[in-house]
């Protein structure tokens, strides 16, 4: 679904490479980090002299950011499919019956805190990975499936009445003009989904979850803020470079005249 | 089938025969002899034997049937039902504590079971359609919900004693009221502090169009910035100065505790207040400044008797969005040693104790819900490009 920038075409990989600075500059330094942490320990030892550990230990921080990565990553792609797909439906002939309780629901559902819903997927579901993938999704489809929403009901109806009188069937409509306008917004939604989505996942380290969130608290119980420093700088890093590449990827849509 | 006839209604039908699955095929109880093993679960059939689940599935059907010719009076009766079983609920637990447990185990515990959990989701879900069906004003919904909570809070006292939530209560009553106090003070210093520190930088920012850019920028990195790594990064910082300013240290900052989640809290809130904040007051269309100058009013008179009140409601807005945010992020506060709710939400998932844990949830949860709706109908009463009934029609 992805069309090049019209009038940009031209410019070639460089120029395309460069709207990546930002997102791609996160990213460097998130990989850096994680990968030379251990080069890193006469800083860490001299800030925190009295410590014997000032390296977390417990596992690498590459397998930490990988596992924070693939449980934001499949909670992510759960959510935008549901959360995409739930709104398609009730905005079709046949669903419309339930727009009204989806639309009230899913805006109401996100005064509910996210740390609030982690903590209530646990006595539901248990410990582990699949219960805090479980409650991001459940808290990440909020958004995305209110986005959904606006950007399909924001359309001009005159463009789908053009797009009828062109003899587009209900599928067609739905793929070629309602999705592709509605992308800006719906991306709007993935980014607060995810973004919201790697802070809570932090938080599941203290249901059990090894991720980026650990070291923090692993650092906060024993009192070592070496630990906590690694752990924030990472996370703080991973949800940069994310939100920035976001941003890339909205501008670019924008961008390329169709949105 | 003649044409007045009108559909089904297809919400109510799936959400109540999802209601009748659930009572039939969940458990509705679990009863655990002591607060370490883990309960027993109880279905419907298993206490009080086949034929009396399925009488218990009557006033489900019932109100399927009702919404299949769908009328406002037979919506107002589905609505009334819905009312009702939310308060029967508490009652049919307490019934279950009377029928299943043994009085001569005072440590037994009794705890809420899936069925329960969904048919309070469902049946509130049902209030949300038919609130939109019957296009009732919000004071009606929340004068319904009273009854509701009025029977919850009977029953916690009356025949629930037994209930875990009520016994995690029971255990830490004070610590509860104090967590709760804790809580409302964070959120409503950070939430005071930032109206008046962001109203300042939205003011200034309107002056200089540079300080708008950079203003903005920090705060949308920030707001990026996810909340536990926030919290750790402004503890060594805050360590550090409480060790080597001595006032500091005076006043009680340190590198956990209070210093750093009143921080951070602010570093969160200010973002959506000053953005609610520069947009109201950006907003207001220059005609009205004009006439109003025109009027012969001064600076100050435009300002406070028209730009102000017309972008209140906006910046009420603001207000809303930073409280319900606040609420949430101050219980993550817990972990770093702030105190408030969260305390209960960490301890109940480090010893695995859930209904401590829902102890500390619940309220977080119901804070935010009253949080939204009582600053929300502010926000709609403060406007007046709307009256109250056309705010209704706006939001339904």
């Amino acid at each position: 679904m992805r069309r090049e920038p019209i009038g940009a075409g031209g410019a070639g990989g460089a120029s395309r490479l460069a709207a990546w600075r930002a997102p791609l500059a996160w990213l460097a330094c998130l990989l850096l980090l994680a990968a030379g942490m251990a080069w890193l320990e006469p800083l860490f030892r001299w800030f925190q002299p009295d410590t014997r550990q000032v390296i977390y230990p417990h596992a690498d921080f590459l397998t930490l950011l990988g596992r924070h990565l693939l449980v934001v990553g499949v909670a992510a792609l759960l959510a935008v499919v549901i959360g995409v797909g739930a709104a398609v439906l009730v905005t079709r002939p046949a669903g419309r019956d339930f727009l009204p309780l989806v639309a009230q629901a899913a805006s109401m559902g996100q005064t509910f805190p996210p740390v609030a819903v982690l903590a209530l997927a646990v006595p539901v579901l248990g410990f582990g990975t699949w219960p805090i993938i479980v409650a991001l999704l459940l808290y990440g489809l909020l958004p995305i499936v209110r986005n959904t929403l606006a950007g399909l009901q924001g359309i001009d109806p005159s463009v789908l009445e053009a797009a009828r009188g062109m003899g587009m069937g209900g599928v067609q409509q739905l793929l070629q003009v309602e999705l592709p306008l509605a992308v800006p917004v719906i991306l709007a939604g993935i980014r607060t989904s995810v973004t919201i989505n790697i802070a809570t996942a932090a938080l599941g380290a203290t249901v059990g979850a090894s991720n980026l969130g650990a070291p923090i608290i692993s650092g906060i119980v024993n009192g070592n803020t070496a630990y906590v420093l690694q752990g924030a700088l990472l996370i703080g890093l991973l949800a940069l470079a994310v939100d920035s590449a976001f941003e890339r990827l909205q501008r670019r849509w924008i961008s390329s005249g169709i949105g | 089938m003649r044409r007045e006839a009108p559909p089904p209604n297809r919400v109510v039908t799936a959400l109540m025969l999802a209601a009748a699955m659930a009572w039939l095929a969940l458990p509705s109880v679990s009863v655990a002899p002591n607060r370490i093993v883990p309960g027993t679960p109880f279905h419907a059939h298993e206490i009080v034997g086949w034929a009396g689940a399925l009488v218990g599935c009557l006033p489900w059907l019932a109100m399927v049937a009702l919404a299949w010719r769908p009328t406002p009076t037979r919506y107002r009766i589905v609505l009334g039902f819905a009312v009702l079983l939310l308060a029967a609920l508490p009652a049919w637990l307490a019934g279950v504590a009377a029928l299943r447990m043994d009085p001569s185990m005072p440590q037994a515990r009794l705890g809420i079971g899936a069925a329960v959990w969904l048919l309070l989701f469902l049946l509130g879900l049902v209030l949300i359609e038919l609130r939109g069906r019957l296009a009732l004003p919000r004071i009606a919904v929340w004068l319904l919900l009273a009854p509701v909570v009025l029977a919850w809070w009977l029953a916690s006292s009356h025949g629930l004693e037994a209930l875990a939530l009520v016994q995690e209560y029971r255990g830490r009553s004070d610590q509860f009221a104090a967590a709760v106090i804790q809580h409302l003070r964070l959120v409503g210093g950070a939430v005071g502090a930032s109206l008046v520190l962001g109203a300042g930088l939205a003011l200034s920012m309107r002056r200089h169009a540079g300080l708008e850019r950079l203003g903005f920028a920090v705060l949308n990195f920030l707001q990026t910035i996810p909340s536990l790594a926030l919290f750790g990064l402004l503890l060594a910082p805050l360590a550090w100065l409480a060790a080597n300013v001595g006032w500091l240290n005076a006043l009680g900052v340190r590198g956990v505790g209070w210093a750093p989640a009143f921080l951070a809290l602010l570093g969160y809130s200010l973002l959506p207040m000053v953005r609610n904040t520069f947009v109201a007051l950006e907003g207001v269309s220059p005609q009205v400044l004009e006439s109003a100058r025109g009027m012969g009013m001064s600076r100050a008179q435009v300002f406070l008797q028209v730009r102000l009140p017309l972008a209140l409601p906006v910046v009420i807005e603001g207000v809303r969005i930073t409280t319900v945010q606040a609420i949430g992020l101050t219980a993550v506060a817990a972990l770093i040693g702030a105190g408030g709710l969260g305390t209960f939400i960490f301890q109940g998932l480090g010893q695995a104790a859930m209904d401590l844990v829902l102890l500390g949830a619940l309220p977080i949860l119901a804070m935010a819900l009253v949080a939204d709706g009582l600053l929300g109908a502010l926000a709609r009463r403060l406007d007046p490009r709307q009256s109250p009934s056309a705010g209704q029609e706006a939001t339904s």
